[in-house]
């Protein structure tokens, strides 16, 4: 691609201060949106971009800005979600930490069209040096008018917090942010109502990935077909990938939704580190259904990796190599999700804990003739019987490494 | 007998507790803080967390013991915590681990005897494109090697 | 009212109930732990997914409201796997102590298998394994291997006492039920947690390894020692044998009521049914000097009846006293004052009752005594026990115990001593025993049947739970048959058959009753 557009200032050096951010044409998008624009318009704009979300969810952000209520007397509030635990993901640390005025200039226009006027950023609390930077951007923002009262003489105002989370992957679960927002554990929350018109304090909310809205001053500046020939007809934009495992270059590549995985993998991630062989790839973040070495020709977007039986999610493509025993595979993501479920509900809190005994179990060489199948009926009975989405982000890679990979988890048991 | 907290604490805790609507949302925050200054939450923080948030301790307590970086015990002056999820873990975070507990004489949750280092695992850090990584404290060391860890190790007073 | 479908049955429902509300309505159960009708849907137990038809995934039925049209169904294939999953995941977990576990025979979860599961454990792996005798008050345990997190107790303690004590630690697995260091719950409504633990978690020791549910047999009742009027069940051994106590009675229970308890009753009432067993009349006495016999109530009626007459006959009409008490139902206080003010003209009416306590601001009244609302309402005037006055009578009949408290013994015996004929109408042994001519054991409001007035001015009917053991009767029997003897207005009083005749007459004569 000729022109990046999110990590076009990344080797800018000191771009994440304020003065060499609008040296570069920062803060133009707010300058046009809140000066020119009508909040309506801004709004049918990033509508009109078919911009989906970048956290994993893939809701497009327009539409998810549009159910917000205006005619209620309820502050209304914006939570930018960076909390980045999906594994695999490490894009939004980029942005944050290379970049913070891009994402406060999307923060800014995001709460202009929706009229918020208290935005907070939960960032996972292990990103202790992005906080830093979050907060000296802010600060920056605040001197320099485009926060605080009365932003550029409009009579708009914007306060942004910067909020650390404290080491809970469920806190990216939109309710469950909103929870640990308000000070308590992150237990997701039944839905219906949405954070739309019950959300933070009970007011309506609005809870954007950070990648999403740092789109939006490109979308203000640019317009939304500009954004749309950037990527797909129902899926504008570019999006970071991130890529890690058994690759000669592992890192975030910046690429036009569409490209295919294997370019991605072999192209601009190096191929196979140490002359390895490709076995699996996980094509979105943990969450998502693990994909063989022979279905990975296939564009990275939304729909075609949905009808691929996996998911886009936070396009953080996971490289494993031959090598590799998939029942170590299976182990960290057994592991990662029982250690993560807030342990709400039944099938998440005691199913994830049971799939991973058995998997321990089999990984000390104590395995039993019927454990895929039953790791295979656990699994099954908590996708789509949870509380919250973490139910099947646990099941389907679960489901996918048994179904795709059975011959060779066999190998673990007891011979007949 | 109940432990000062130092006016700097005291002050950052106002200025948190100003940003939210509700006193309550800085809880984690002001845990944070406290944490930084005391190095753990024990019940003696919790309730003076509880005081200035006009909190009961038991909703603070459920918050500690939810958040995996809460420490309800103080740890080694350097807190190394490596990451074994996926992509570390392809990329040998299993052997360093093995390495560092051998190297260092303590398990996985054990501190060694002259405090200066615990050891623990962590799920994904949000920096795999270094893989394997852990962090020292709060700071990241990723693309690690023995030789890597026992220069970060030496580094380390 | 919108028209559901529920497995194809046409339902017409309230509206905006949800489903499983408006199932329940219909008469069709759908299993839950989670759900209480008191707190709001907390939507964690999974065990109430239902199939609705038109979206994908099974659905809550506790937190989706009904629509019109909806068509749901609850024993689908999908949703019975549904719930075999929740039960397995719970069971796998749970420690196999139903031969040692008191809510055994009461047990959702054993309910449950019994009728969705019945499945064979396929749970290879070692239980988590955790405290199971952690004192959470004075009277309850919490064993954490058995809870299954439903999160009641705690929504109870903040919800409904507010007094938000308990919650939850930890994370997932190894998430469970805490309290605040040594911060035990100590409320006057801590006796609910037990009740509403859908499982054995939450035991009460008061309870605990007592006996067997199956052995007890359930009777609703109210409760008489506020003015409240509490609806409660009270759980008894008819004739079983007996495994630990003497008593009959091993537990009493809250009984929903909307407009009275709601879905509570308060430890006061909860753990104060000993009087229903301890220190009870049951032998009816005549004592002349140091001579005591037993008698009939015909025969003790007979000689009542003498005593009164020869009284009436002299004009001395105000030398008979009466002293009564707020326990007496309204039929009761309705015959004395048509027997005794109308009918004999008897002047002086005393109350002597239990003392007041202290009230809290939910449940329990100061006022310790079931029925004074009952009294306000018939309109009989009384007066406070007076000695002097009270030793001025030639014939006392004195309903209840409990004037002995309101002297010393002594003092008691010198003004009593002055009355000729004391006959004492009581339910329990005191110190009055001694002093009186003519004991006739009476029940207690468990025993009987009537209604009671509580302090809103609600008047509640109450039907005998368990039985009298004693030689006596009931009050208002008692005042029907000497009203009978004395030939007393007898037009007004022979139609007068049954307790129910009573109250309609109650009902006919005094506007607040209808």
């Amino acid at each position: 691609m000729d022109e990046k557009v999110l990590t076009r200032h990344f080797g800018v050096e000191g771009v994440f201060r304020i003065d060499v951010y609008r040296g570069q044409g920062g803060y133009a998008a707010v300058e046009k949106a809140l000066k020119q624009m009508t909040p309506a318009a801004v709004l049918d704009e990033v509508k009109r971009a078919s911009l989906r979300g970048r956290g994993g969810a893939g809701f497009p952000a327009g539409v998810k800005w549009g159910f917000v209520p205006q005619n209620i007397p309820k502050p209304r509030y914006l939570c930018v979600n960076a909390d980045e635990g999906e594994p695999g993901t490490f894009k939004d640390r980029y942005i944050m930490n290379h970049n913070p005025h891009l994402l406060l200039e999307g923060i800014i226009i995001a709460s202009f069209a929706v009229g918020i006027h208290a935005a907070f950023i939960y960032v996972r609390g292990e990103y202790e040096a992005v906080t830093l930077r979050l907060e000296g951007a802010v600060a920056e923002a605040l001197e320099n008018g485009y926060l605080g009262k009365n932003i550029l003489g409009t009579g708009f105002d914007l306060d942004v917090a910067v909020h650390r989370g404290a080491g809970a992957y469920i806190c990216g679960e939109e309710t469950a942010l909103l929870e640990s927002l308000e000070g308590k554990r992150g237990h997701p929350r039944l839905k219906p109502p949405f954070p739309a018109s019950v959300g933070l304090f009970q007011c309506p909310t609005v809870i954007n990935n950070v990648e999403t809205l740092s789109n939006i001053p490109f979308i203000v500046q640019n317009g939304a077909d500009w954004f749309i020939k950037k990527g797909l007809p129902k899926d504008g934009g570019t999006r970071i990938f991130g890529v890690s495992g058994m690759v000669k270059k592992p890192g975030i590549y910046e690429l036009p939704l569409g490209t295919q995985l294997r370019t991605i993998i072999f192209d601009h991630a190096g191929g196979m580190k140490d002359g390895k062989q490709l076995k699996a790839v996980i094509p979105g973040g943990m969450s998502a259904p693990i994909l063989t070495a022979d279905e990975i020709d296939l564009p990275m977007d939304f729909d075609s990796l949905a009808a691929a039986g996996s998911m886009l999610g936070s396009a953080a493509v996971i490289v494993i190599d031959r090598e590799t025993s998939i029942l170590d595979v299976l182990k960290a993501v057994v592991k990662f999700y029982s250690h993560e479920s807030c342990g709400q509900c039944t099938p998440c809190r005691i199913g994830t804990a049971w799939i991973n005994k058995i998997v321990k179990r089999l990984a000390r060489g104590e395995g039993e003739q019927d454990d895929i199948d039953s790791i295979i009926r656990l699994a099954s009975n908590i996708k789509g019987k949870t509380l919250c989405p973490l139910g099947d982000a646990a099941a389907l890679p679960i489901l996918s490494i048994c179904q795709k990979f059975r011959r060779e988890l066999e190998g673990y048991l007891p011979h007949a | 007998m109940s432990p000062e907290y130092s006016a700097s604490l005291r002050r950052k805790i106002d200025e948190v507790v100003a940003r939210y609507p509700k006193k309550a949302a800085a809880l984690l925050p002001v845990l944070h803080l406290v944490q930084r200054e005391v190095g753990c939450i024990a019940p003696e923080e919790e309730r003076f967390v509880a005081q200035a948030l006009e909190l009961r301790p038991m909703k603070v307590r459920e918050v500690v013991t939810f958040y995996t970086m809460f420490l309800r015990r103080r740890v080694g002056k350097y807190h190394l915590q490596v990451c074994s999820n996926l992509s570390c873990s392809l990329l040998g975070a299993g052997p360093l681990l093995d390495y560092l507990q051998q190297k260092l004489g303590i398990g996985i949750g054990e501190t060694t005897a002259d405090g200066r280092f615990t050891l623990s695992t962590a799920e994904c850090l949000g920096a795999c494109e270094q893989s394997p990584c852990l962090m020292v404290n709060f700071d990241y060391h990723g693309q690690l090697d023995r030789e890597k860890i026992d220069r970060i190790l030496a580094s380390l007073e | 009212m919108p028209k559901i479908f529920v497995d194809d049955r046409m339902v017409e429902v309230a509206e905006r109930l949800t489903l499983l509300r408006a199932a329940e309505s219909a008469g069709i159960p759908i299993p839950h732990f989670c759900y209480h009708p008191a707190f709001a849907p907390e939507g964690s137990c999974r065990m109430c997914l239902v199939e609705i038809e038109g979206l994908p995934k099974l659905e809550l039925a506790c937190s989706t409201i009904v629509k019109e049209g909806l068509r749901v169904r609850t024993m689908s294939p999908k949703v019975v796997e549904a719930r075999k999953g929740v039960l397995e995941f719970l069971l796998a977990e749970h420690p196999l102590d139903c031969p040692i576990c008191d809510k055994a025979g009461e047990c959702k979860l054993q309910d449950y298998f019994e009728e969705y599961g019945l499945f064979r454990s396929q749970f290879k792996e070692a239980k988590e394994k955790r405290e199971k005798k952690f004192k959470l008050s004075r009277n309850l345990i919490l064993d954490r291997e058995r809870c299954i997190l439903c999160t009641r107790c705690v929504r109870f303690l903040n919800e409904v006492t507010k007094t938000e004590d308990a919650g939850i630690l930890n994370r997932g697995i190894h998430s469970e039920v805490g309290i605040y260091e040594s911060e035990f719950i100590d409320n006057n409504y801590s006796g609910n947690l037990a009740q509403i633990c859908p499982v054995g978690a939450i035991t009460d020791s008061d309870f605990r390894f007592k006996t067997r549910v199956w052995f007890l047999e359930s009777k609703e009742s109210v409760c008489p020692l506020c003015s409240r009027g509490c609806n409660i069940t009270i759980d008894s051994h008819p004739g079983h044998p007996r495994t630990v106590r003497t008593r009959r009675v091993y537990r009493v229970r809250a009984r929903q009521n909307p407009d009275v308890n709601f879905h509570w009753i308060c430890d006061y009432g909860r753990y104060g049914y000993a009087y229903l067993d301890e220190d009870r009349e049951n032998k009816l006495v005549w004592k002349r000097g140091d001579r005591e016999t037993r008698l009939s109530w015909d025969e003790a009626a007979q000689i009542l009846t003498e005593k009164i007459r020869s009284l009436v006959h002299l004009r001395k009409n105000s030398r008979i006293g009466i002293v009564l008490h707020t326990n007496l139902t309204n039929e009761e206080l309705f015959l004395a004052d048509r027997l005794f003010r109308k009918g004999l003209g008897v002047e002086r009416f005393f109350l002597a009752d239990p003392p007041p306590g202290k009230g809290d601001e939910f449940l329990l009244t100061a006022d310790r005594t079931a029925n004074r609302r009952g009294l306000q309402e018939v309109g009989l005037p009384v007066q406070g026990a007076d000695l002097k006055a009270l030793s001025g009578f030639d014939l006392l009949l004195i309903f209840g115990h409990y004037l002995a408290a309101a002297t010393s013994p002594a003092d008691m015996k010198n003004a009593l001593d002055k009355v000729e004929t004391k006959a004492l109408f009581a339910s329990h042994k005191s110190g009055l025993d001694s002093l009186v001519d003519f004991i006739i054991p009476v029940p207690v409001i468990a025993e009987k049947s009537g209604t009671l007035t509580n302090i809103d001015g609600r008047v509640q009917p109450f039907v005998a739970g368990l039985d009298f053991d004693g030689d006596g009767l009931p009050e208002w029997r008692a005042l029907l048959d000497l009203a009978k003897e004395l030939k007393v207005d007898h037009k007004y009083f022979s139609p007068l058959s049954s307790q129910e005749a009573v109250y309609r007459a109650l009902q006919k004569e005094i506007p607040f009753f209808k």
